[in-house]
């Protein structure tokens, strides 16, 4: 990480919580129901920048969304969607990427290793936004399984599988640009 | 050089221009809050002054579409999600789902807040500079210890600065894929990989001289932000919303 100046880390940072915010409305038409992206860069923030800065690009997002700017999926911002039903998700976001990046971090370019680690932090993210749902909606935890977790798996399998593709390529390109 | 888009700053000198960043971002913080409370036509009556305002910055509404035109999407699949799973006496029954006038009216009632907020956003997006949005987080992170706000505020910055160069990219690499009849992959994966490694190719490549030309300038933590100053059009203005979002509750 040190090959890397504090600035560019930054730079990049933000690009990466710019890329989420985007994610919510960029998507790849396929059949009925369209891929949105937000996903796939949070994945890939960890990858990408490791653990310190992969977290603080996912700290600036949600502060962003906090402020209210239109940033999360679905298009509302504002705290109060912290406290919505789908706020542990986006909490959970947090303690996945550092996972992500810890773990990427101590095998470099492995991408048996990358695919580990963003299962685990796709876990995390369940843990946080399951329980959060259960907690606010008062369902039962088979029924908040059933409807917050079951149905996006088959999607989430696929961007982890394109988030290990896509960070063996991108990952050289740190630092391009400025030769 | 292609158009903008319309997530992009706009310079002018509209009164919403001129309207004190921090103002700004309470404006949307209690436009949020209560756009959770307020009734059908008191989000009709926001949604309105908002798309007045859009108007009158000069950004049009059919650009505003066809940016958003994943997001109507997603409105359509909200709206049916929450038309079908109320309760209530059942319209109609297609496919063994029962449609009621409860979950009608609570789905366009959820399209309707969304809408507004994303107006809201995009009137902000539009009438303040990135310099305005970093003085105006480094000023509120300043009472909260152990965040360093300068470096905050300098990222959230960046990051609004980003969007509208990605939304461009991504449409760039889209239409110049489409041109090469991507459309006839139907394999997702192949379509995700070969969509996202070239935009990130070119947006890092971009991040990478940002950060550079940043150097060159000897950007530090330690620079003097741009002053902010909120005079008595800004706490009118204040009045006004709080006024206007009472009468939303009411209506």
């Amino acid at each position: 990480m040190n090959k890397y100046s504090d600035l560019q880390m930054m730079v990049y940072a933000s690009l990466l919580a710019a890329l989420m915010a985007v994610g919510a409305y960029l998507s790849i038409p396929i059949g009925p129901v369209p891929i949105v992206l937000q996903s796939l860069f949070i994945l890939l923030a960890g990858l990408l920048l490791g653990r310190v800065w992969g977290t603080a690009s996912v700290g600036i997002y949600l502060l962003a969304g906090a402020f209210g700017l239109p940033v999360f999926a679905g298009g509302t911002g504002g705290i109060g969607r912290f406290f919505g039903p789908t706020g542990g998700y986006l909490l959970g976001f947090l303690p996945a990427v550092y996972i992500i990046g810890l773990m990427s971090e101590k095998r470099k370019n492995k991408v048996l290793t990358d695919v580990f680690a963003m299962i685990c932090g796709s876990l995390l993210i369940y843990a946080f936004g399951v329980s959060w749902l259960k907690v606010i909606t008062g369902m039962e935890l088979n029924k908040a399984v059933a409807v917050g977790m079951i149905p996006f798996l088959p999607g989430d399998a696929l961007k982890i599988a394109a988030a290990a593709f896509i960070a063996r390529s991108v990952r050289p390109l740190i630092g391009n640009g400025r030769s | 050089m292609a158009e903008l888009t319309s997530f992009s700053y706009r310079p002018g000198h509209s009164f919403i221009h001129k309207i004190d960043t921090r103002f700004k971002l309470l404006f949307i913080v209690i436009i949020g809050f209560s756009s959770l409370k307020a009734s059908m036509s008191g989000i009709l009556l926001l949604s309105l002054i908002a798309v007045c305002g859009l108007v009158m910055v000069g950004i049009s509404l059919r650009q505003v579409v066809r940016d958003l035109y994943i997001f109507i999407f997603f409105l359509i699949f909200i709206f049916a999600v929450r038309a079908f799973s109320a309760g209530g006496v059942a319209l109609t029954n297609p496919f063994g789902m029962s449609l009621t006038y409860d979950g009608l009216i609570e789905g366009s009632l959820v399209c309707l807040r969304i809408i507004l907020i994303v107006l809201i956003g995009l009137l902000f997006t539009s009438t303040t500079r990135t310099a305005e949005v970093k003085a105006a987080i480094d000023w509120i992170l300043r009472p909260f210890p152990f965040i360093p706000g300068g470096r905050v505020a300098t990222m959230t910055g960046l990051m609004m600065r980003f969007i509208p160069v990605i939304m461009e990219q991504a449409r760039e690499t889209s239409s110049a894929q489409k041109a090469r009849s991507i459309e006839n992959r139907k394999n997702p994966f192949y379509r995700m990989v070969k969509f996202s490694i070239p935009l990130l190719e070119r947006t890092f490549y971009n991040a990478g001289r940002i950060s550079m030309a940043m150097e060159a300038r000897c950007y530090s933590g330690k620079r003097t932000g741009q002053k902010l100053s909120s005079n008595i059009n800004d706490w009118i203005s204040l009045l006004v919303i709080i006024s206007l979002c009472i009468i939303s509750f009411l209506v």
